[in-house]
């Protein structure tokens, strides 16, 4: 983090409006991506980040060193994303409509393959840890480096790593029968 | 990352390498295990597609391009910045540290301010003083010079402080102060060529000065100064002077004449002269005396001398000023008279104006007529001093008679009140003697009461007291005697002493108790007391006695307890405790006897008190004991124990809860604030 970088988070923290838009404006898309990954759902998503931004400028106070600050928003995030997660589990997922089928057409038929497949993807997404969620989503959704994303999520090197690692063999492991039609 | 341990973390290096985060070294490395290892190999293939899928899907999935604008304005609306005000103002100074530290340090000088306050310790008190006493001399001089030509007086206060006096001197002469300053300004302007010399004004000092030790000398005494300095520095002035004098004398005709005198001899005369005899004849007076001013002191003198002084008042009074103004109209409207003198002696003009001319000359006239008139009073007031003499014979408020007073309180015992009070009635009518207030009242137990208040001439009273003293039994009788001065108070050996009428309050009772000669009180113990009670009862009616009271009580270890009071005439005394001896053992024997020498009652007749206890030893194992005994007292004496604790519980919660809500609620109150601020 350069010093012109520490100084806005400074200024945030003590309470300097203009510095916190600016922070939304760098921050906000890794935190949708953040929720997302949780929740898999834009308009979810997009709740989310709001609530944290709020959530984040009422209790800034509590942030003491401004290095630690993206960290926190994105814990705030995983947090808010995960109690909407929670609250949502009573209501019926809801599916996507079926749309007709029209074998004839080759389009539609390659559509469909699409759809199937990210159908396919989500899901196994959503069988991974929060964390390695995250990881894929930051580094997918944004194509941010890894430094990026281990001060967004407050990791180290080694750790971003294994957990990159482990969430593609995972999503690998998930997806085999698919990745061998593309192949 | 260490190369060799590349196929264990094969799937973290081939992640690394899809992301394009790998260094040039790195990516070498790898390239060799690769090469060597065919699963890797398959992996990397895999993961290859893999990303490319993720890429695919997810990437389309990433936030629209508008939406941090969207944040940042959401934001905005659901956190309105705050309008300025005092208290985010304040809040935000109080973040600084800088403003932190001034808060606490203008605190604690806050603190430092009040406690000195409180202890009322101040700096600036001592040096004011100091500052009043070294300007106090001067002030001092200046009257020494000023009362050149006045008189200064109630320098009756001992010396005490310079400051103290000054202030004295300036308060009595405040009628002065005027004339002194234009004096000193005379004086100096005076002196200018010549100033006073050292010695002069030490010599003044010291004039000064001596007052102060008569002062002290004399106590409570009251002094004058007088200054023998000039009475009149200048001829010009116009100074009524008048003093006043207390005087207690021996004879007020002996001191009016010799005041007489002396007035002569200090070229005045009496003025006024009005005196009054007192009941106890002694003479009050007034007199006032007219002497020339510059005699004054020597005539004050003198009159001292008459008798004990007991209050002195010297006064000046300037009326220059109101003089010389006075003079100067006067000078004024004599011109103006003058004047119109001239026109009504020329005789021009019109009649009208000649009569107004005539109507102005009277009324100037008259005003020259009264301020001539003052000035003649002014005159005659400067030309004589005024000396009020109040004198007083000695012990003036000496009573002129005693009057002594009787009052005689007696109690009567009789048998048949009604007859006696008839009897009273009959015996004062041959003496002299009054009735003044008298009752009978029978209450509704039958009790008669008579009351009287009875006048009785001082030379028979004793006679009388006694006739009525032997128709009962006196039971009490008390005299009071009370000498009361008439006009005036204190003692006088000249003095009349008279009686005056003896006044009795006779009341006439049966109630009272007739005391007995002999008191007895005994103990008796014996098994069975209700018969033994019995027994004493019949004892008692055929001794002649009564029974005055009678208790019966059974503890619960089954002792028996009688207390019983009786009466019995004294001839019957004997058997009766003779009697006693068969109702079981007796104890404890105690034997009263009150002579009553000087009382009529007959020996034979005279009640003896007895008082008797009769009682049983008691069972020696009591109902208390045994097991369930045991069992209930120890269950209540564990429930006791019990209850005892809980109220500790009690007493304790009621130490420590209102803390702790206390406390808690602060902290909520502070945790609060502090997330309103956040």
């Amino acid at each position: 983090m350069d010093s012109s970088e520490h100084d806005i988070y400074r200024a945030a923290i003590h309470g300097d409006r203009e510095a916190f838009e600016m922070i939304i404006r760098t921050q906000s898309r890794a935190l949708f991506a953040i929720a997302y990954g949780v929740l898999q759902n834009r308009e979810e998503a997009e709740d989310v980040v709001q609530d944290t931004l709020v959530k984040a400028w009422k209790t800034r106070w509590r942030v003491r060193d401004p290095e630690k600050f993206p960290a926190w928003l994105s814990t705030i995030a995983r947090h808010r994303a995960r109690d909407v997660a929670r609250r949502r589990r009573s209501v019926p997922f809801p599916t996507d409509t079926e749309e007709p089928i029209d074998p004839g057409n080759d389009a539609a038929a390659a559509n469909l393959r699409e759809n199937e497949v990210n159908e396919q993807v989500r899901a196994a997404l959503s069988t991974l840890p929060e964390l390695h969620r995250a990881a894929l989503t930051l580094r997918y959704f944004e194509a941010m480096d890894y430094a990026s994303i281990e001060r967004t999520l407050g990791l180290s090197n080694g750790a971003l790593r294994g957990i990159l690692g482990r969430a593609m063999a995972a999503m690998r492991q998930r997806l085999r029968p698919a990745l061998a039609t593309m192949e | 990352m260490p190369n060799d341990n590349i196929h264990d973390e094969i799937e973290s290096w081939l992640a690394a390498d899809v992301h394009d985060q790998l260094s040039s070294e790195e990516r070498t490395a790898l390239a060799q295990h690769l090469a060597a290892c065919d699963s890797c190999r398959a992996l990397q293939q895999e993961e290859k597609t893999m990303h490319q899928l993720l890429e695919k899907t997810l990437a389309q999935e990433s936030a629209d391009p508008a939406f941090e604008q969207r944040m940042v304005s959401r934001f905005r609306e659901k956190v309105p910045a705050p309008n300025g005000g005092l208290i985010p103002f304040f809040a935000g100074l109080m973040r600084m540290r800088a403003a932190q530290i001034t808060a606490v340090a203008a605190l604690l000088l806050t603190l430092v301010q009040v406690g000195k306050l409180v202890t009322g310790e101040g700096g600036a008190f001592p040096s004011q003083q100091a500052s009043l006493a070294f300007a106090a001399p001067p002030a001092r001089d200046r009257s020494a010079v000023s009362s050149a030509g006045t008189i200064v007086t109630g320098a009756n206060i001992p010396m005490e402080g310079v400051a103290e006096q000054a202030n004295e001197r300036g308060s009595t002469d405040s009628i002065q102060a005027k004339s002194r300053d234009e004096l000193k300004k005379d004086l100096n302007d005076k002196s200018k060529g010549a100033p006073l010399t050292p010695s002069a004004a030490k010599m003044q000092e010291q004039e000064v000065d001596r007052p102060d030790e008569a002062g002290a000398a004399g106590g409570n005494k009251v002094e004058s100064t007088i200054l023998p300095a000039a009475v009149t520095p200048a001829d010009s002035r116009k100074l009524i002077r008048n003093a006043q004098l207390d005087l207690e004398v021996v004879s007020y005709d002996a001191a009016v004449q010799r005041l007489t005198t002396f007035a002569t001899e200090e070229h005045g005369f009496v003025a006024t002269q009005s005196s009054a005899k007192l009941p106890n004849g002694k003479l009050q007076g007034t007199i006032v005396i007219k002497v020339a001013p510059d005699n004054l002191d020597r005539f004050l003198q003198k009159a001292r001398g008459l008798g004990e002084l007991k209050n002195q008042t010297l006064g000046t009074d300037d009326v220059t000023k109101a003089y010389l103004d006075t003079d100067a109209r006067l000078r004024n409207a004599k011109r103006m008279e003058e004047r119109l003198l001239d026109m009504l002696q020329k005789k021009t003009g019109k009649v009208s104006d000649l009569l107004e001319v005539e109507k102005e000359l009277a009324r100037v006239r008259e005003q020259i007529e009264q301020m001539q008139g003052t000035l003649k009073y002014y005159d005659a007031l400067v030309q004589y001093a005024t000396v009020t003499i109040t004198l007083a014979e000695k012990d003036l408020n000496e009573p002129a008679a005693f009057l002594l007073r009787e009052t005689a309180n007696l109690s009567l015992f009789s048998a048949d009140v009604e007859k006696t009070f008839r009897e009273v009635k009959s015996a004062l009518q041959n003496a002299k003697a009054q009735i003044v207030q008298s009752n009978l009242e029978r209450d509704n137990s039958g009790q008669a009461t008579a009351r009287m208040a009875i006048l009785i001439a001082p030379e028979e009273s004793d006679a009388v007291i006694a006739r009525i003293k032997g128709m009962g039994r006196v039971q009490n009788f008390n005299v009071q005697t009370e000498r009361v001065a008439q006009n005036g108070s204190g003692m006088s050996d000249t003095a009349k002493v008279e009686r005056d009428k003896v006044q009795l309050n006779l009341v006439i009772s049966r109630t009272g108790e007739e005391q007995s000669v002999q008191q007895t009180s005994l103990r008796i113990i014996t098994s069975a007391v209700t018969d033994k009670v019995t027994q004493l009862k019949a004892a008692v009616s055929k001794a002649g006695g009564e029974l005055r009271s009678s208790t019966f009580s059974r503890n619960p270890d089954g002792q028996e307890v009688a207390n019983i009071t009786l009466r019995v005439p004294m001839k019957n005394y004997p058997g009766l405790v003779a009697s006693f001896d068969q109702l079981g053992e007796v104890k404890d024997l105690t034997v009263q006897r009150n002579d009553q020498p000087g009382t009529t009652a007959n020996p034979e007749t005279a009640p003896a008190d007895v008082s008797l206890q009769i009682y049983s030893p008691g069972t020696i194992v009591s109902d208390e004991t045994g097991l369930t005994a045991t069992l209930r007292r120890t269950l209540g004496q564990g429930v006791a124990a019990l209850m005892w604790s809980l109220r500790m519980i009690g007493v304790a919660l009621a130490f420590l809860a209102p803390w702790a809500l206390g406390i808690g609620l602060v902290g909520w109150l502070v945790v609060r604030f502090a997330k309103r601020r956040g």
